[in-house]
């Protein structure tokens, strides 16, 4: 993916943002909901899918992340960068990340410290996605409206006016 | 003047206009979420059709200050020509919602729906005008001017969802789920049962001091073959029975149990139904959080349109405060008040 490539001598560090406010989501009991309004999806994100969810969330690259993955899970450095590669296309794709641009790449903070004890069997990540509720987007949409239209009233004689 | 102003000022001389036309201002007193709310009228063309869904919350009239004043009007009763409203381009979906939110001032407007709502938050008054009281859509009828409820609840600390509630005095379940999850089946089959009724589809929530339900609605809207097989003895008391081939079953349940109806109650638990008619009896399981947010959450942001990431926030807070679980729907639905009752009964005290 265009935006997901090594960019110079800076490695693969290409950092991404939720793509706010459009998109919304919550952390429950360790699983990632995230709702687009725009299309009326709403997503899960759990285990490996979570923990990247969280990494891009704080700013961090794929160095970072799979840096991040390699305390939790018993993986390879390139099964991890290809699973982080994989998932942050498709998030991408869906729109729901966007890259962060130069003012907005900070570097992240510090990972949290490792997990104790074992790391854990990994599991490529997986975005569920769940287009059950898009009618309701697509019947009612939803218009914001700037200062050129509401709370000015439509020109006299305009329809309906 | 600024624009807000002119719009504040606009909407008043058109329902000022309409009461005028009509010789009537008809000021009903109701208190919502414990609150007092005046809805003024132009004509009872508008008031009979709104006011059904909010007769179990009629108040006396106390002469209390009311923390918000409604004015509804509509241009077909009253022969006025419609409020100021945005312009906007022709061909839209028919649901289309043109919203804006510019302090105090909040809007929506559905030229589909000749439908318009505007909240001053700062005056404490709101303006609610639609094309046709003899046209309004049955939804709007069974659950009325619900995007001015949301933000004024919301000014208020409290959160408008999409769920059903039932309960009793000492303690209720928010039952939630996208639409045809089982939520009015479970809300309108505690009719004639010992539990109490507080919606089937939009109730409010406040989590402070502890986590509470507010009954909007006394409605009910089921799926016409879906009252036919589940519930039968409700086809006798449907408001719409004469027009099932295109709108659902709506029945109000204020008309027809009133001893069912209630203001509110604590909540106690959120459950997530799930059918499971291999089985006649209904069952509560473990759910997990995560789980109930799914299907709380989505649904109640994308029926609400102008909810924001608070209001997503609000709930992942509900949700980390009310137990959740499972509520496997069996094939005995008149069973399920039982099974709610239980399952209440047995919680600890709160």
């Amino acid at each position: 993916m265009k935006n997901w490539q090594p960019q110079g001598d800076e490695g693969v560090n290409t950092r991404f943002r939720v793509n706010s406010p459009r998109v919304m989501h919550e952390r429950i009991e360790g699983e990632i909901i995230v709702i687009d309004l725009a299309t009326g999806s709403y997503y899960s994100l759990r285990e490996s899918a979570a923990a990247i969810w969280t990494e891009l969330e704080r700013g961090a690259g794929e160095d970072e992340i799979v840096a991040a993955l390699e305390r939790t899970y018993e993986a390879t450095p390139e099964e991890l960068g290809s699973s982080v590669r994989a998932l942050v296309e498709e998030l991408s794709a869906e729109g729901l990340i966007e890259p962060a641009g130069e003012n907005g790449a900070s570097a992240a903070d510090p990972a949290p410290p490792a997990e104790s004890g074992r790391r854990r069997a990994f599991g490529a990540p997986v975005l569920e996605k769940h287009t059950d509720m898009q009618d309701l987007i697509l019947l009612d949409p939803v218009h914001e409206v700037d200062a050129r239209g509401w709370p000015h009233p439509a020109p006299a004689g305009a329809d309906g006016a | 003047m600024p624009a807000s102003s002119s719009l504040a000022s606009g909407l008043a001389a058109s329902f000022a206009a309409a009461c005028d036309a009509s010789g009537a201002l008809l000021a009903e007193p109701y208190r919502i979420a414990g609150e007092p709310v005046s809805l003024r009228f132009a004509t009872a063309a508008l008031r009979d059709r709104l006011t059904a869904a909010f007769s179990h919350l009629r108040a006396d009239p106390a002469g209390e200050e009311p923390a918000l004043t409604i004015n509804l009007w509509d241009s077909a009763s009253t022969g006025c020509a419609p409020p100021p409203h945005p312009a906007v381009p022709e061909g839209g979906a028919q649901g289309a919602l043109y919203h804006f939110s510019e302090p105090p001032l909040r809007g929506v407007y559905q030229p589909g729906f000749e439908s318009l709502s505007v909240l001053d938050g700062e005056a404490r008054t709101a303006w609610h005008w639609v094309g046709s009281a003899f046209e309004l859509a049955y939804w709007d009828q069974a659950c009325p001017i619900r995007q001015l409820l949301f933000w004024w609840l919301g000014s208020r600390g409290l959160l408008q969802v999409h769920g059903a509630s039932v309960g009793t005095a000492s303690g209720g379940v928010l039952v939630v789920g996208k639409g045809g999850s089982g939520k009015s089946t479970v809300a309108l089959s505690s009719l004639g049962s010992g539990l109490l009724y507080a919606g089937d589809d939009y109730v409010a929530v406040g989590l402070e001091p502890a986590p509470r339900i507010e009954s909007l609605y006394s409605s009910g809207k089921l799926e016409p073959d879906h009252v036919q097989t589940l519930l039968p003895h409700l086809l006798p008391l449907l408001d719409n029975a004469d027009r099932l081939a295109s709108e659902k079953a709506v029945l109000y349940v204020q008309e027809h149990f009133p001893e069912q109806t209630t203001a509110g109650f604590p909540l106690r638990a959120v459950l997530v139904p799930r059918v499971a008619a291999s089985r006649p009896e209904s069952r509560i399981v473990e759910a997990s959080r995560a789980a109930a947010f799914a299907a709380l959450a989505p649904s109640t942001i994308l029926q609400l349109h102008t909810a924001d990431a608070g209001a997503f926030q609000t709930m992942s807070r509900l949700i980390e405060r009310v137990p959740c679980y499972g509520l496997e729907l069996g094939s005995e639905v008149g069973a399920i008040p039982d099974t709610i009752a239980e399952f209440l009964a047995g919680l600890p005290p709160a």
